[in-house]
């Protein structure tokens, strides 16, 4: 036993015979804030991919609370996904065909029954980051700052034990996205979910209690405080 | 509500937006080769039903005949039959080809002779009487079908000369033959354009006079007691008939002209279902398209607990609501069709200048339409089990789709 809520044990995943990750072991505590950096195509969605099982690693095991998720069936998996994980892209990804509610409000309905407090507690997450009175619109007409807003909400509609944001703040100016990391890191410590973040951004990634780097294939930790000096 | 029949609604009629167009267009599809399909299978039924009955009522149920030879033994027949629990009325009755003149007009009709009391307990001859009536019908009287009247330019209360095949040999061997008269007291028409065109309808004595029949007859009809199947019938009385005395169900006798229906209905169908197909080729492409389209939102889904086969589901799930959407708009607007088809055939028919020729052309006056519900639930089924399938053609493509491929397609 341990008390991570997903660890990643000596993961190694190739493509073809190109090694993208090698003997990775990593693991995600509650009310953890972990940054991952690395260069475009060094493996940190791969990485984070494999964490959520949207992938299989070639060599290595998974656990999620403590169970192996590799040998859960689809449907467990499915359940657990939505448990434990909120992910933010960094496109949006909100569905056109469904407004801002219901964009929300959607991973609760694959999980379970909307109910009233889900409603409400949408609401108040709209509150949380200034787009009370947004519900009922149509999500093409909002900017992209709205959009990632709504979509960091959504993230954390299922309340999850842990935010997965890839690279969230990749398709902002500096000025949203300094206001929607802030939202994200905010909300995550209001909710109690632990936050791992892909990105690009030192400043951001600093901000972090752990960072790590992914670099010829291997996720090595990195003090920010140390380099700098 | 499931989220799959949630997003399949939400995709066919997204929020915000008063219409899709796609859904719009494909239940239109669906929904106009359901109607197309229904109006034109509702017609020929109407056709055939039309046909059955006019059969029936001019023919009988059962005809006991000895291959076209005189049955001379009709009485005793008769005799037997009419005790059997089956039968509710039977009428002799002789016919043949005759030579009918009129103001120097000739023509050859088929003559039948008939024994007018039995006859119109089996056949319903006072039904179809257009014009005079069945009360001066004697052996000096002869009933005309009107088309016939018409084409010899004879009315009710005129006479016209008759020669049977035996008078017209004699005069090929120069006897001095002359014709028999008989006077017409009416015209019938069935609606039936089979029926109308050629037959002639004398007494039976008459004919057995004119053709030398002596107390022979062709053969005898049948009119059987409700909820007695005629083919059923005819198989059972077979069994006690010595050759050649053969019985035969109306369906038998008219198998030709009931396998041609038959066929023709089946054809139309065939041909017709095409429209369907095209409507079920049109989504599998726009569904293809859109999940195309919605890669990325369906590795979306996957990561937010919704699986891959779920997601496939949906595809399903939307082309069973266009089918079910198309074919309840299909059924209720062919419906609607067929309440007013007279009305919409007569406004064609004036628009084009075609009124008689639809007439002459259709055996019926009024287009006939006959729909089952076993009909419609079998065409809807037949839709929506297209539809489904044209759903799981993209659903299939979705169900191969990795999601991490999918997060990552741009």
């Amino acid at each position: 036993m341990n008390d991570y809520i997903v660890e990643l044990k000596n993961i190694q995943k190739k493509f073809e015979n190109i090694m993208v990750l090698k003997d990775v072991s990593f693991g995600v505590r509650d009310h953890e804030t972990i940054s991952i950096c690395g260069t475009s195509g060094a493996g940190k969605t791969t990485l984070i991919n494999i964490m959520g099982l949207l992938e299989l690693p070639t060599h290595g095991n998974i656990f999620w609370e403590d169970q192996n998720a590799i040998i859960c069936n689809t449907k467990k998996l499915s359940q657990m996904r939505a448990k434990i994980f909120g992910y933010i892209f960094q496109r949006w990804n909100l569905i056109p065909e469904l407004n801002v509610i219901e964009n929300i409000l959607f991973p609760k309905r694959i999980t379970s029954k909307i109910s009233i407090s889900d409603i409400e507690f949408a609401k108040e997450l709209l509150q949380r980051v200034h787009l009370d009175g947004f519900e009922n619109r149509n999500v093409w007409t909002l900017s992209g700052g709205e959009s990632q807003r709504i979509a960091v909400i959504r993230a954390m509609i299922n309340r999850p034990r842990i935010v997965i944001a890839d690279e969230p703040t990749g398709s902002l100016d500096e000025k949203s996205a300094n206001v929607t990391m802030d939202m994200i890191v905010n909300l995550c410590q209001e909710y109690g979910s632990s936050l791992l973040l892909i990105t690009h951004n030192q400043l951001f990634a600093k901000k972090m209690q752990t960072s790590y780097i992914l670099n010829n294939s291997e996720l090595k930790p990195f003090d920010y405080a140390k380099s700098e000096q | 509500m499931n989220w799959c029949l949630y997003l399949a609604l939400k995709q066919l009629f997204p929020t915000g937006k008063k219409v899709s167009f796609f859904s719009i267009m494909s239940i239109i599809g669906v929904a106009l080769g359901v109607m197309v399909l229904f109006v034109v299978q509702s017609v020929m039924d109407g056709f055939q039903h039309e046909i059955r009955q006019t059969i029936i009522a001019t023919q009988g149920e059962v005809r006991i005949d000895v291959n076209n030879n005189i049955l001379y033994n009709a009485d005793r027949l008769s005799d037997s039959l009419k005790n059997r629990p089956e039968v509710a009325a039977l009428a002799p009755y002789a016919y043949g080809v005759g030579m009918l003149e009129y103001n120097d007009r000739s023509i050859f009709p088929l003559i039948k002779g008939i024994d007018l009391e039995n006859e119109i307990k089996v056949v319903e001859l006072k039904k179809f009487i257009k014009e005079g009536s069945l009360q001066n019908f004697d052996n000096r009287s002869i009933i005309l079908s009107s088309e016939l009247a018409s084409q010899i330019g004879a009315t009710v209360g005129n006479s016209v000369e008759i020669y049977s095949p035996i008078m017209l040999k004699a005069l090929q061997a120069n006897e001095i033959i002359l014709p028999k008269t008989l006077k017409i007291v009416a015209t019938y028409e069935t609606g039936y354009r089979q029926a109308d065109e050629n037959v002639a309808i004398m007494m039976l004595d008459t004919m057995q006079d004119l053709y030398g029949l002596g107390m022979g007859v062709h053969g005898i009809s049948l009119k059987l007691k409700p909820n007695i199947r005629p083919e059923k019938f005819a198989f059972e009385l077979n069994k006690n008939l010595t050759h050649p005395v053969h019985a035969a169900s109306w369906q038998e006798i008219n198998k030709d002209l009931l396998f041609v229906l038959k066929t023709e209905k089946t054809m139309m169908f065939f041909i017709l279902v095409f429209i369907l197909l095209v409507a079920a080729f049109s989504i599998t492409s726009s569904m293809t398209i859109s999940v195309v389209r919605k890669t990325r939102e369906i590795g979306l889904i996957n990561a937010l607990g919704g699986t891959i086969r779920q997601c496939g589901a949906c595809f399903m799930i939307q082309g069973l609501i266009i089918g079910i959407a198309g074919s309840v708009i299909g059924v209720a607007v062919g419906a609607l069709i067929l309440k007013f088809r007279n009305n919409i055939i007569s406004v064609f028919a004036k628009l084009c200048g075609i009124e008689d020729f639809m007439l002459k052309f259709y055996s019926f006056a009024n287009m006939p339409a006959a729909y089952r519900l076993s009909n419609i639930l079998t065409l809807v089924t037949f839709a929506v089990a297209i539809c489904c399938l044209a759903g799981m053609l993209p659903a299939r493509k979705v169900a191969k789709i990795k999601p991490a491929d999918a997060l990552r397609n741009e």
